[in-house]
């Protein structure tokens, strides 16, 4: 449990760290998809139980059930968080994308806007 | 029936990149505005239990005063936006009001929602077609702005989810009315509260998370950029109050008014100094909301009523001057304010009863809401009072540059605006006038959700008790 809190956190200052300090448009995108994970691993954590099985009832698990089963609400919460990601990131790289084409370049100290 | 809404507007959405008919989603929209106009007529909460299930449980909608009022702001302003939009948006439309639908279906969604991951879904659902409309002119500027938007926003959700992942490790539940009654003053609570009321705050821009939207609203269509100062703005403060409100701490709360009067007054000098017609209004409207911070930040009721009447106020002179606004740059083709000369006697009235209402000169609407927040910051400290008012005499030095360089540059532009474009700004130009006469028309909507924030136990029964 503290192993995972810990990574989660490392992780969160790597993928901020990488949106602020980085000036390639591709890199804070990667900075961003490492943040975002860094909260699903959080996440996952959080319904994690040490040894426990996966939240599906058979016929042999039926007794005890509650007491061992990983809560699979967070497992949940997190597939839905990864396909939002997943859009969010397809979205930034096309928009990267575009803007090379235009600008020819993909750092943002040539670019009016994004290099405040 | 508040499931229909939505279902229609994101089902409309899709048809339309099959189809690629205006029509459907210009209907979509109208008829979500009217559904919700009949809901107005409710007098009680409404609750949505999908598939059955208990609330603590299932997801459930909860309609309460606070979602109907930002409801019938959100579809209303939608609905002209939509009309408006089919004269000036001149190709690619149907992609143009897909993203339209779908940005109106997460707005609605969430503030309809009774559930916190529910709202974060909605959320993301309006983000990503708020990025997909800063980019669709795609030149130079609705590219950079959309990128620096998709940065910052997601950025802003993230810590929403970090918040959720924080409140969902402590209590164990994800429904408002559950987690009122779980949640305690420990240290967790207080950082979970923090990081997802800073969530909001970015898609509020209020001021230290501001950055994007003048850029954005730069790069998108003139219409688009009127739902991201009034419904976009609305749905973030209205974000910061629903989670205030779940943790029962509408109450005098410093922090809030710091960082409303900040905003306030930032928002309207960088507003001075803009060139940009848009910038202009986007610095605006971020002065604006930071009123509405302010004031929430108070906890009175008085307080309460007269930001979320300011709320509404907002949104009828921003959709109007940005319309407006919107009229002079589909003849000139012009974004900076001194080439932007116009000459045309109905859109000089609109937008001159636009300008005094921003700046809240008596008789229109815009003087209303800042009366009542002049005597709730009174109560409080006659310091915010004389700020508030400050703030107001900037607003009226920028309005007014804005008004004399389109209209009394003496510069003429040949053509004339389409009659469908202008609809929209009549109709708000006569909502302001008749807001600003009849100050009761607004309260009766403004009050009971004003009475809603104020009265959390009648919230939790209604959805955990019934």
């Amino acid at each position: 449990m503290l192993e995972t809190l810990i990574t989660s956190a490392l992780l969160a200052v790597v993928g901020i760290y990488c949106v602020v300090v980085k000036k390639n448009l591709i890199k804070k995108v990667i900075g961003l998809a490492i943040f975002t994970n860094s909260i699903h691993l959080l996440l996952i954590s959080i319904g994690f139980r040490e040894g426990g099985i996966a939240p599906i009832i058979t016929q042999a698990n039926l007794v005890g059930f509650a007491a061992r089963a990983v809560d699979p609400l967070p497992q949940a919460l997190v597939l839905t968080s990864i396909v939002i990601q997943l859009s969010v990131t397809a979205l930034a790289l096309s928009i990267a994308i575009l803007a090379f084409r235009h600008l020819n370049t993909l750092n943002t100290d040539k670019m009016n806007k994004l290099s405040g | 029936m508040l499931e229909y809404i939505i279902s229609i507007l994101i089902v409309s959405s899709f048809l339309m990149l099959v189809l690629k008919r205006d029509l459907i989603a210009i209907g979509a929209i109208l008829v979500s505005f009217f559904m919700m106009v009949l809901l107005f007529f409710q007098d009680q909460i409404t609750i949505v239990r999908f598939g059955g299930w208990v609330p603590p449980f299932g997801i459930v909608w909860v309609m309460d005063g606070l979602s109907l009022f930002v409801g019938l702001l959100i579809t209303g302003i939608s609905s002209l936006v939509a009309i408006y939009s089919i004269k000036y948006i001149k190709e690619r439309k149907h992609r143009f009001y897909t993203l339209l639908c779908l940005m109106t279906a997460g707005l609605l969604g969430v503030c309809l929602t009774g559930d916190i991951f529910n709202m974060y879904v909605f959320f993301e659902i309006l983000s990503i077609a708020s990025y997909g409309l800063v980019s669709f002119f795609l030149d130079e500027d609705a590219i950079e702005g959309a990128f620096k938007y998709i940065i910052i926003g997601s950025f802003g959700s993230s810590f929403i989810l970090l918040g959720i992942a924080l409140l969902y490790g402590v209590t164990g539940t994800l429904n408002f009315a559950d987690l009122a009654l779980k949640i305690s003053h420990s240290p967790v609570f207080m950082i979970a509260l923090g990081l997802i009321i800073g969530g909001f705050a970015f898609k509020a821009a209020i001021i230290p998370f501001h950055a994007w939207k003048p850029d954005a609203i730069e790069g998108t269509p003139t219409p688009i950029g009127a739902i991201f100062t009034t419904s976009s703005s609305a749905v973030g403060v209205y974000g910061i109050m629903r989670i205030l409100f779940v943790f029962g701490m509408i109450q005098l709360n410093f922090a809030l008014i710091g960082f409303g009067v900040l905003t306030m007054m930032v928002g309207a000098l960088l507003a001075l100094v803009q060139i940009n017609a848009k910038r202009m209004l986007a610095y605006s409207s971020i002065s604006q909301i930071g009123y509405v911070v302010m004031v929430i930040g108070f906890g009175t009721t008085l307080g309460l009523t007269s930001g979320l009447y300011h709320i509404l106020n907002n949104a009828l002179i921003k959709g109007l001057l940005f319309m407006g606004i919107g009229c002079v740059i589909y003849l000139t083709g012009k974004e900076n304010l001194d080439e932007m000369g116009m000459n045309n006697t109905p859109l000089l009235i609109c937008m001159g009863i636009g300008v005094l209402s921003m700046a809240g000169i008596p008789p229109l609407n815009g003087f209303v809401s800042k009366w009542l927040i002049f005597m709730a910051s009174w109560e409080i400290n006659p310091i915010l009072t004389v700020l508030a008012i400050i703030a107001s005499a900037i607003t009226l030095a920028y309005g007014f540059k804005i008004f004399s360089s389109i209209f009394l540059s003496g510069k003429k532009s040949s053509g004339e605006i389409p009659k469908i474009m202008l609809v929209p700004v009549v109709i708000l130009t006569i909502l302001c006038v008749l807001i600003g006469i009849f100050p009761q028309l607004g309260l009766n909507i403004v009050e009971p959700a004003a009475n809603a924030l104020l009265n959390q136990n009648q919230y939790i029964t209604a959805v955990l008790g019934g």
